[in-house]
């Protein structure tokens, strides 16, 4: 297994009317010092939005908590996310599957899932982490 | 809400977002639209989402949500101009199918009954 050969830690108190502040801080860096892709760039951005909006609404049942983004780097490859919280957690109930169009939730994790290679949930150490593996196209980096 | 801009054509309310439609913002959008659809004189609605430079699942939820009131009600509503990041998230989930999108003015002026 390939490691980052960057790594970066964002944090936040994540707040039901504060969900995109981390989001566009990460993807703020990464445009900044990677990725020249828009499309990548808008990818990432969504996913990590879903991410932390989903801690934002449940982890902490609406309050203020601890939200993390551990970020990995392995320029010309791929980008990794670990999107934290220290809250109740999905409890088994994470769903990877499209909803039906009547529905009016329940897309965040299918879309996490739909834009990237890898996607799931873990519970350790108090931890709840959703974990995304995205492969980048040599062509989509700052050169 | 100094990005939201309301305009009725007839009986047809129009909705017009300039900005990111996301978590932070469905809950007022919501009850914005809470507000004007009281009474039935409301017979279409329709949002225009051509200047929307972002939307999340919320987003999808709010226009699900309108979707099934007014429908439900007998009443209608309609999409238009989805810009690319939109068009891009309902395509993911699958519901450019689902929504009754106007392509253009024509389509939007036939769907407001003027």
């Amino acid at each position: 297994m390939e490691h980052a050969a960057v790594k970066k830690v964002f944090q936040a108190i994540s707040h039901p009317g504060d969900s995109r502040k981390l989001a566009k801080e990460v993807v703020e860096y990464l445009a900044r010092e990677h990725l020249a892709d828009p499309d990548a760039l808008h990818d990432l951005d969504i996913i990590l939005t879903e991410a932390c909006a989903n801690v934002c609404r449940h982890a902490y049942g609406g309050a203020p908590g601890r939200l993390e983004v551990r970020l990995g780097v392995n320029p010309g490859r791929w980008v990794e996310l670990e999107i934290v919280d220290w809250g109740k957690g999905f409890a088994g109930d994470a769903r990877f599957e499209n909803p039906g169009p009547d529905s009016e939730g329940g897309r965040g994790l299918y879309i996490m899932r739909m834009l990237s290679n890898h996607c799931r949930v873990d519970r350790r150490d108090g931890e709840n982490v959703v974990f995304i593996h995205k492969d980048i196209g040599a062509t989509q980096w700052k050169s | 809400m100094e990005k939201l801009t309301l305009r009725r054509i007839g009986n047809a309310l129009m909705l017009h977002y300039v900005g990111e439609i996301t978590l932070e913002i469905t809950g007022d959008l919501k009850r914005l639209l809470d507000a004007e659809l009281e009474g039935d004189e409301v017979a279409t609605v329709v949002i225009d989402l051509g200047d929307v430079s972002f939307m999340d699942s919320s987003g999808i939820g709010f226009l699900v949500s309108v979707n099934t009131r007014m429908r439900s009600a007998g009443r209608a509503f309609f999409l238009y101009r989805l810009s690319p990041p939109v068009e891009k998230t309902l395509g993911l989930v699958q519901l450019l199918q689902f929504f009754q999108i106007l392509s253009d003015e024509a389509a939007l002026t036939a769907a407001c009954g003027k």
